[in-house]
Parts: structure tokens; C-alpha cells; sequence
């Protein structure tokens, strides 16, 4: 029993002195897509730059990230799959039905949102002025903001968006 | 190989199944029961060591995948750092390509913020994290990051529901040997690897959904740092310069 624990001890001071050199490939890579952003999570122990707030986003928000090429079928996710499969204890039986009007996965990672996926599904097919699954550059001014199952959208009349790196997708109203 | 190959190969492995079957019968015979109770006691060792601990920041790195209607799948990953302190203050940070989030609980208010956007939305509410999860989750379809870090060691993660539990030997996560244990429940398969010695703690959790043939998975990496150096204000959500609060709708009920 000494033994492991003994282990144990010098194991995790050396995690911690390592946290810079082991999280170094990260950063080189959050540094080539933000600049600079990778130094917030090697701070990780100590609760740096990204338990700042607003401020760490800004690094990495200025390496957007561009789907425009991915292929049209990463959008057909089938409604099979929407379960969540984050955790074992969290019963989601219970209640809601986020998925498949944009997120896919359930979990908190379901911040994917494949903008055809609702429609993939069969689900609230959308009547909106907008083609769902097209890209703009900014909304119209009149929009409202609306946070809905932990995803920021956009409502503008009939049509909804949801930010995508820089830009906006039209997507199915989500509720 | 032609058809004709394959189904010759196809009776052969029949009729070698069929031979083989009459020997596995002894193999059934090996647990009395399909739910090892020494996997079930670590389960509840590790969650009563995390219920002690009062004040921590967790890291995790989720690997999840998608099934496409024709059974593909596609992986993503999203990564996640907590700050917390039982039994009521958490500080959540998810990132992924695809959204930057934050959640901020300091007890009495709980917040949402989105720094892309700066947009925040805030609602009171007064209970433990445990609780603060299955409210998200109910009215707002919110999830946090690794929500059975919560859960465990609390009646709302009960072992009666395991079907299946096996010690599945040791291996390595990082630098950390761990005891790796197999479970089975409702419509999913997990594993778990908990750090070996006295502070027994979730290393790596894989959860498979067995509600698709194509059976999506999720992996969790988690770090661990038990003596966490961050201030009481990391629980304060002060809306940062040019950020505006927006209304965060409750979800539909099924």
C-alpha cells in the first residue's frame, strides 16, 4: 500500500513540473492556430489565462475555424446516434430534446450542430426564407439573441442562425 | 474472393463454431455472478474518495463520435477545465472548434456565457452541484463536462443499475497505473480506469451507446489537480466590457 502511494506522490509533483513541457505540442499548435492561446492551457494547473474569461477566447477566435469545405454528408448524422453517451448516471430519459434540431450528440459536447441534421432526421421541417444550411457573413439588424440548450442563436423573424466561426449558418428553429 | 469461396469459408467457420461450442460451455461457468462485487466496492471507494474532496480543478479531453445514416463515423473533440468547490461553486470553461462556452456557479446565480458572441444569461439558483446538474439538464438541456465527477459517491449514481462489472486488470493512463473495470447498463457499456493507491480518482472513462448498431463512443481523458491554486473569484461572473445579457429559453419537455 506505501509503495503505490509513495509513487504516487513524486508522480504527480512531476505532473505538475511537466504540465509545460507535456501540454508543449498543444500550445505549438493552438500558438499556429491563435497565436499565443496555447500559453492559457499550459497554465492549466494553476487556472491561467483561460480561467480568465472573456479574454482567452480572443486569442483563439482570431484562428477561425472553416468548414466551408467539409463535405455535405459529415451533415447527415442519424437520429440514432443523438444519444448521449457523455456520461453513465445523468438520466436522459427524463426530459428534453435538444438534439436533432442542430446538435447531434447529446452530452456537452453537442456543440456540434451539422445544420442539415434536423432535416436529415425528419424533424420540424423548416419554413423559413433562408435556405437552412447557408453561410452569412453577419445577420440582420433586427435579430434577437436567444440561448437554447447552451448554444447562442440568433432569431430573426421566420429564420434562425447559429454562429460558425466567423460567420453564421441558417439552421432549423430550434424550438 | 468470390461468392463461391466465401460461402464455402463461411459453412467451414460454421461447422468449426458449431464444434467449438460444446468446450464454451464450461467458460459460462466461470462467474457466479455477472456483477464482480469487488468492481462495485472500487466504484464506491472512488466515489467516496471524490466526495471528500472539496476544492479541485479537473481537466478533461472528450474524443466523441457521430454516426452518419450510413454507419460512418466521425470523430470530434472538445476539451473542458473545472474549477470547483463543494458543494456549491463551479467554474466550467468547454471549448471545442465549434463553441467556446462557460458556466459560471457561485452558489446563488449560475451563468452561461458564450465569449465569441459576449453574450452571458443568467438564473438564480441555490443548491449543490450535483443538483445544479440535473436542473441544467431538465429545463435548459445543459450539460456540464463529466457530470458523474458529481455524481458519484451520491445515491443518484446507483450500482443496482449495473448489469455487468468486471475487473479488467491494470494499465497505464499517462504515468498513472489504474485498475481498469468493464460495466454494463441499460443501453450502454462503460469503462473506467481508477488510479491505483489511496486517492482513487477517474483517470479515463469510455462510454459506449449501444442504442446504435454502429455503437458511438465517448472517451474522456481526465487530469487531475487536488491542490488547485485558484482564488475565490473564479466563481464571480463579472460580465467582461461589451457584453450583453440575452434570454435563455427552457427546452420543450418530450
Amino acid at each position: 500500500m506505501m509503495r503505490p502511494f509513495g509513487k504516487l506522490l513524486p508522480a504527480s509533483l512531476a505532473a505538475l513540473v511537466l504540465t509545460s513541457f507535456s501540454i508543449a505540442p498543444d500550445a505549438d499548435a493552438a500558438a499556429a492556430r491563435g497565436g499565443g492561446g496555447g500559453g492559457a492551457r499550459a497554465a492549466g494547473g494553476g487556472g491561467g489565462a483561460r480561467a480568465g474569461g472573456g479574454g482567452s477566447g480572443g486569442a483563439r477566435q482570431s484562428a477561425q475555424v472553416d468548414n466551408s469545405r467539409a463535405d455535405t454528408r459529415t451533415n447527415n448524422v442519424r437520429s440514432t446516434s443523438v444519444n448521449n453517451v457523455n456520461n453513465v448516471n445523468v438520466d436522459r430519459d427524463v426530459n428534453v430534446n435538444v438534439e436533432g434540431h442542430g446538435g447531434c450528440c447529446g452530452g456537452w459536447d453537442n456543440d456540434y450542430h451539422p445544420v442539415a441534421a434536423a432535416a436529415a432526421v425528419g424533424s420540424a421541417i423548416a419554413v423559413t426564407s433562408a435556405v437552412v444550411g447557408s453561410m452569412v457573413r453577419s445577420v440582420p439588424p433586427n435579430c434577437v439573441p436567444v440561448n437554447y440548450g447552451g448554444m447562442v442563436y440568433q432569431q430573426c423573424g421566420s429564420t434562425w442562425y447559429q454562429p460558425q466561426g466567423s460567420q453564421y449558418v441558417v439552421v432549423n428553429p430550434p424550438y | 474472393m468470390s461468392i463461391i469461396t466465401m460461402v464455402r469459408k463461411i459453412l467451414v467457420l460454421s461447422v468449426l463454431a458449431m464444434a467449438l461450442a460444446a468446450p464454451s460451455t464450461y467458460a459460462q461457468t466461470a462467474p457466479a455472478s455477472a456483477v464482480d462485487p469487488a468492481s462495485i466496492q472500487a466504484l464506491k471507494d472512488m466515489g467516496a474518495f471524490l466526495q471528500t474532496l472539496k476544492r479541485f480543478r479537473v481537466s478533461t479531453e472528450l474524443t466523441g463520435e457521430r454516426v452518419l445514416t450510413d454507419g460512418q463515423k466521425l470523430q470530434h473533440t472538445a476539451t473542458a477545465d473545472m474549477d470547483v468547490e463543494r458543494p456549491n461553486k463551479i467554474r466550467a470553461l468547454m471549448h471545442s472548434a465549434r463553441s467556446e462556452r462557460e458556466l459560471v456557479y457561485d452558489g446563488k446565480t449560475v451563468t452561461l456565457y458564450a465569449p465569441a458572441q459576449k453574450y452571458y444569461s443568467t438564473v438564480e439558483f441555490t443548491d449543490t452541484i450535483g443538483k445544479l446538474i440535473e436542473r441544467l439538464e431538465e429545463r435548459y438541456g445543459v450539460e456540464l463536462p463529466l457530470a458523474d465527477l458529481f455524481l458519484w459517491g451520491t445515491p443518484a449514481a446507483s450500482v443496482d443499475k449495473i448489469e455487468s462489472g468486471m475487473n479488467a486488470g491494470q494499465d497505464f493512463v499517462g504515468d498513472d497505473l489504474c485498475d481498469h473495470y468493464a460495466f454494463r447498463q441499460a443501453k450502454a457499456d462503460w469503462q473506467i480506469w481508477i488510479t491505483t493507491g489511496s486517492r482513487p480518482r477517474p483517470r479515463k472513462v469510455v462510454i459506449t451507446s449501444r442504442t446504435d448498431e454502429a455503437r458511438p463512443q465517448s472517451i474522456s481523458l481526465i487530469e487531475w489537480n487536488l491542490k488547485p491554486s485558484f482564488k475565490d473569484t473564479v466563481f464571480k461572473f463579472t460580465p467582461p466590457k461589451g457584453a450583453s445579457r440575452i434570454e435563455i429559453v427552457p427546452v420543450k419537455t418530450k
